[in-house]
């Protein structure tokens, strides 16, 4: 009984990595992909009986995508990747690097992290060449190349990060419906939106959806607001000192900030359930108060990763749409956008961790997830045809219309303040601290880091 | 022995509704898990699982497609019922159902009565009957068709798709094979080793016995998250790294404290004539352990290793140390943790199936052996 | 190669190996070193004897060497270090702790889960257990409440989710009181409360432990002993508080140990539950922040867990020498 039991167990494990393997979602050679470039790569490599292990941020919904892509890679290769994606990625892969099981390649989705683990000579810097290839193919290209790069543990600095994916973070989700219905229209100007904002709350309506709760790493989706603040009310030189902490995280400025955050967020009219219920609210719950009957509320601030996780069969453009997170007329500081972004590096070498890095300058590796919706990328290569919808080519439009294009902020900062401090400070700041005391607070663990 | 139980009639009712009121309230928030694990995500954010049982009122959308409108007499007609929707299949799977009420704005989904002729925004009437039936009459050519918002009772509904899910979908059967792989070995191996030193400790004679004793109820207390980070290093160093041969080894020696303290409390309580006079036969040390002491202590063996298997089972913290991420070697709390409450955060009935599946081989250990339990453990502190 | 496979291997290899070990070694010792024979008979078997514990003793002596007492001293040492491992701080990294206000905040709420979850449940524990004695449907009973026991952290985390969510169609609580006309509340952000909110998580899944093992020691009690104070007229609270409990008293003690070292090691309950946010971090939920990150604090926040229940271990060693004597 036990052995028969083991043994369909087996079978079912075989039969179901055959199958990932077997199918490639869009028929090769077929549609608007760049298949000249994934052929030659495919004739040029051959890795048949390697295995390749990656490490990513990515789960679900996402990993069936980055699967997908993953499988074309295999395809040409012969080669085996396993993805495996983790909600709890940041320490996974510290603790793995140091346990001497670190996968082939990590996906990291902050890049503070990866030049922590950089100096701690824990990464393979990339391929020469890999620079001016993105310094050429990448839109914005040096900025790309030095979000990349960091210090070895000698000091010297190296390309050691290709980006692949990059999210977008100032945009508002609506519901067009919804704002069709009442006679709102989209808001230009952030004075505008506050003015909306308060409308809603006029006609018996609550406009946001606000949700910080995300397990360990409560707290995040405040710390997103508060960068797009910073860029809003700041010149960009103020957002950078910001994040290398020449500017104090108790500057005026930055508290300005966090207080413009909470004209949004501490106000129990404006937000769905309070401001209280924003703190524990799940982020990927948050975005369904639109998709209610009778809405419970109108707009959803969020990157643009979150349609993974409305309603299922909901349509971007048809049944929720979005608009760029405005800027404040007043302070005269154009169109300011901040993004994310993910970068694959090489956390333990081998002939096909380097392989995949080339595969993944191919415009081709960043079409399949364009085609498959919910990606974005800053490589000029590719085919814009292969977004899977007008809506993501908007979004497209809204990262090359930007006057100023900065990282997500708290990406950038050693790990304990980016994914330690500042989230939990946000959590105390939406739920009643004074943003005077929580900066100050975010600060000293800063000071006591050295 | 009829003490306070059973005192007289009145005291026995209160004894019976307290104990009913404890397990139900113990017992009351699994049922919710159970409930909402075969219900799907829309049914458990729109209504409670206490009202899963029970048909209710639902709001629902659907967009008029506004093409081949038939024109009549100079205005322009679209005709259809809202049940045929495709989006809606999942909640009317008949395409049939009862309209109560229906509304043009979502903010007032209900706000005319089905049958109820009702003026457009833009021009024109609409009208929904009670069987979903149309008739949207507008005077020009409509580029969009309108949105339609209706209320209709939906009958309750369970669905085993959130089982199909997680069972066959998710790579939770390599998870479900990677605890037993960490599980079995990390019971036994503690279990053995610990027996034959509590064997040593309770009826052995040597010098520092004392010592030893006191030296393992002081480990007793260590906090394991203080050997986490050493450990690590340590294998790593030795060559193990991450691996299922080192999740046995810390599972090993975080458990061997606990499981010699208890079993030599038990081993002391046996007998003392027994293994004297089978030493004045001339057996060894090693034949009494085996032939007399294993068998005697077999229920503590088993309820230790009941409760071993519980903690390794349900453990987070060591496999997240001691284990790869990958999804190799993943094991349940760790899919669930990671993987499930990561990436469907939002989606609450696949969370409650998966973890009822890991509960399930639990239980059933605990069910076959739990006449073990109760005479188990402690038999030897009782004195 | 399957992990099925690997994995029944390894208990052949693991156990086989174990049970080789005390066979061969015993042998070895018996039949080669101290032969049982021959002109020193008697004072071989008596060495043999003499060596014999430790042959029994060491494989348990070696793990609890390597994985519990080297730590603690290699941990102590590193938690002297900065966040580097380099530079030697002395008591720097304590210092800087308890100039942090979650820190102090952590440790508080430790000490409140010490006192209270192992109280809790062992008085609950006892209490069914005694409720469901002679109950006829005692033992269902008693199944139902064993249940939670099976139930992983993170998945009670997500039952209680059910309970304890703000949103009132979801969480039972918000619902109840939804429904009586009360303002929805976070139960999670009621200040101070909210650490026992988390604390009755434990609380319900350690009472089945807790009950399983008492209501075993009370089937253990003389019955006569029972019978002679029925007699001289006591009344069940009296039986009960002055017969039964202090003849179990070793057991509640043990149980009550096994929890509270339990205790020391749940970080899942807060970490999946609020985060440590609302001020309900606890020692080792505040320690996984700095896991990692930096050693040299990780470490001493692992101390001071360890201070923490220094008592308890002082009073258990103490309590075993007096089993001794």
């Amino acid at each position: 009984m036990k052995s028969r039991f083991y043994a369909s167990a087996a079978v079912l494990a075989l039969v179901a990595s055959g199958a990932t393997a077997q199918d490639l979602i869009f028929a090769p050679g077929e549609g608007a992909f760049t298949w000249d470039s994934y052929n030659a790569f495919a004739e040029s490599v051959d890795l048949s009986g390697q295995t390749i292990e990656i490490t990513g941020p990515w789960t679900g919904n996402e990993r069936e995508k980055v699967d997908n892509v993953l499988a074309y890679f295999e395809a040409a290769t012969g080669a085996t990747v396993n993805y495996s994606g983790s909600d709890s990625f940041e320490q996974d892969i510290v603790i793995s690097t140091r346990a001497g099981s670190a996968p082939n390649l990590a996906v990291f989705p902050q890049p503070g992290l990866a030049a922590d683990m950089a100096a701690q000579g824990l990464l393979t810097p990339l391929a020469e060449g890999t620079a001016d290839f993105v310094r050429e193919n990448y839109a914005a290209g040096q900025s790309w190349v030095d979000l990349g790069t960091y210090a070895d543990p000698d000091g010297n600095d190296q390309l050691y990060g290709l980006f692949y994916r990059v999210d977008l973070k100032s945009l508002v989700w609506y519901s067009p419906d919804a704002f069709d219905e009442m006679g709102y229209d989209i808001p230009e100007t952030m004075e505008e939106l506050k003015a909306l904002t308060e409308q809603i709350v006029e006609d018996g309506g609550t406009p946001w959806c606000i949700g910080l709760g995300s397990g360990a790493a409560t707290g995040w989706p405040a710390t997103d607001w508060v960068e797009d603040m910073m860029l809003r009310l700041h010149e960009p030189e103020v957002y950078d000192d910001w994040v290398t902490n020449d500017l104090p995280f108790d500057d005026p400025a930055v508290i300005e900030a966090i207080d413009a955050f909470g004209w949004f967020v501490r106000n129990d009219d404006f937000v769905q359930g309070g401001a209280e219920a924003a703190a524990t609210t799940d982020f990927r719950d948050s975005p369904a108060g639109l998709f209610q009957i009778p809405p419970s509320c109108y707009m959803h601030r969020q990157a643009s990763f979150i349609p993974a996780f409305f309603p299922e069969g909901t349509e971007v453009g048809q049944d929720v749409d979005f608009f760029y997170f405005p800027a404040f007329e007043e302070r005269d500081l154009g169109r300011p956008v901040l993004g994310a972004g993910t970068l694959f590096a090489i956390t333990n070498p081998s002939e096909g961790a380097e392989a995949m890095i080339e595969f993944l300058k191919l415009p081709i590796a960043h079409e399949l997830w364009m085609a498959q919706a919910g990606f974005l990328t800053a490589h000029a290569g590719v085919n814009l045809e292969t977004y899977a919808s007008d809506s993501e080519r908007a979004q497209g439009e809204i990262l090359a219309d930007a006057t100023t294009f900065r990282f997500d902020a708290s990406d950038l900062m050693p790990g304990e303040i980016g994914a330690g401090a500042f989230w939990t400070g946000m959590v105390d700041f939406v739920t009643g601290a004074d943003a005077d005391d929580v900066a100050r607070a975010i600060q000293s663990r800063w000071d006591a880091m050295r | 022995m009829d003490n306070i139980a059973g005192q007289n009639q009145g005291s026995k009712l209160a004894v019976n509704i307290t104990v009913i009121i404890l397990v139900l309230l113990w017992l009351l928030p699994t049922i919710g898990l159970f409930v909402s694990s075969f219900r799907d995500r829309d049914q458990i954010s729109n209504s409670g699982w206490w009202q899963a049982p029970l048909a209710v009122d639902l709001n629902f959308r659907t967009r008029v497609a506004a093409d081949n409108p038939r024109e009549e007499g100079g205005s322009f007609i679209l005709e259809g019922n809202v049940f045929a929707d495709p989006a809606l299949a999942s909640s009317f799977p008949d395409a049939t159902g009862t309209v109560s009420a229906y509304g043009t704005r979502a903010v007032a989904p209900g706000e005319f009565a089905a049958g109820e002729v009702s003026d457009l925004r833009a021009g024109g009437t609409a009208v929904v009957n009670s069987d979903g039936s149309y008739r949207i009459e507008t005077p020009e050519a409509l580029d969009r068709g309108p949105t339609i918002y209706f209320e209709a009772r939906t009958p309750p509904k369970f669905t085993l798709a959130n089982y199909r899910t997680v069972l066959f979908a998710d790579g939770m059967d390599r998870a479900f094979i990677n605890t037993l792989t960490v599980t079995i070995p990390a019971t036994i191996i503690p279990i053995l080793i610990a027996a034959f030193a509590a064997y040593a400790l309770a009826w052995m004679d040597f010098p520092g016995r004392g010592l030893l004793i006191a030296a393992v109820v002081g480990l007793l207390v260590v906090p394991l998250q203080l050997a986490l980070v050493p450990l690590l290093s340590l294998h790593t160093h030795i060559g193990i790294g991450q691996s299922f041969l080192g999740i046995w080894l810390a599972h090993t020696g975080f458990g061997l404290p606990l499981a010699v303290y208890l079993l030599r409390n038990y081993m002391v309580g046996l007998p003392r004539d027994i293994i004297e006079s089978a030493k004045v036969d001339g057996a060894t040390d090693f034949q009494i352990f085996v032939r007399i002491i294993l068998p005697l202590s077999f229920p503590a063996l088993a309820s230790f290793a009941i409760f071993q298997f519980l903690w390794t089972w349900n453990d987070l913290l060591v496999a997240k140390v001691f284990l790869p991420s990958g999804s190799d070697s993943q094991v349940m709390t760790v899919k669930i943790a990671d993987d499930l409450l990561g990436s469907r955060g939002g989606d609450w009935g696949i969370l409650a199936t998966a973890a009822f599946v890991s509960i399930a081989v639990p239980l059933v250990v605990f069910f076959t052996m739990q006449r073990y339990l109760v005479r188990g453990l402690l038999a030897g502190s009782v004195k | 190669m399957s992990p099925v496979f690997q994995g029944m291997l390894t208990i052949i290899i693991g156990v086989g190996g174990c049970v080789g070990y005390f066979y061969f070694s015993n042998m070895l010792l018996d039949k080669v070193i101290f032969p049982a024979k021959g002109p020193n008979t008697g004072r071989n078997i008596n060495r043999a004897n003499q060596v014999r514990p430790w042959l029994f003793l060491f494989p348990a002596m070696f793990a609890l060497g390597l994985y519990l007492a080297y730590p603690v001293v290699g941990s102590f040492w590193r938690s002297l270090f900065d966040r580097s491992g380099a530079n030697f701080i002395g008591l720097g990294n304590y210092i800087d702790l308890f100039s942090e206000g979650t820190f102090r905040t952590a440790v508080i709420n430790n000490l409140l889960w010490v006192l209270f979850v192992p109280a809790m449940a062992t008085f609950l524990g006892l209490l069914v257990a005694q409720l469901t004695d002679r109950l006829s449907w005692g033992n269902i009973a008693k199944s139902l409440i064993f249940m939670p026991m099976a139930i992983s952290f993170v998945g009670a985390s997500l039952i209680w989710k059910f309970v304890y969510s703000a949103n009132p169609d979801i969480g039972i609580i918000n619902s109840i009181r939804d429904a009586m006309g009360l303002a929805v509340l976070d139960p999670l952000q009621v200040r101070f409360w909210n650490n026992f909110f988390l604390m009755f998580i434990l609380v319900w899944i350690q009472t089945g432990f807790a009950m399983v093992i008492l209501s075993a020691a009370l089937r253990g009690i003389p019955e006569e002993t029972i019978e002679a104070a029925i007699i001289d007229g006591a009344n069940p609270f009296q039986v009960f508080f002055k017969i039964k409990v202090p003849q179990i008293m070793g057991t509640i003690v043990v149980v009550w140990t096994t929890i509270t070292i339990l205790v020391l090691k749940v970080f899942d309950i807060v970490y999946t539950m609020t985060g440590g946010n609302f001020g309900t971090h606890i020692l080792p939920s505040y320690m996984m922040t700095y896991m990692f990150r930096d050693d040299g604090r990780a470490t001493a926040v692992a101390f001071v867990i360890m201070l923490l229940v220094l008592p308890v271990m002082i009073w258990n060693i103490r309590q075993a020498r007096n089993e001794m004597r």
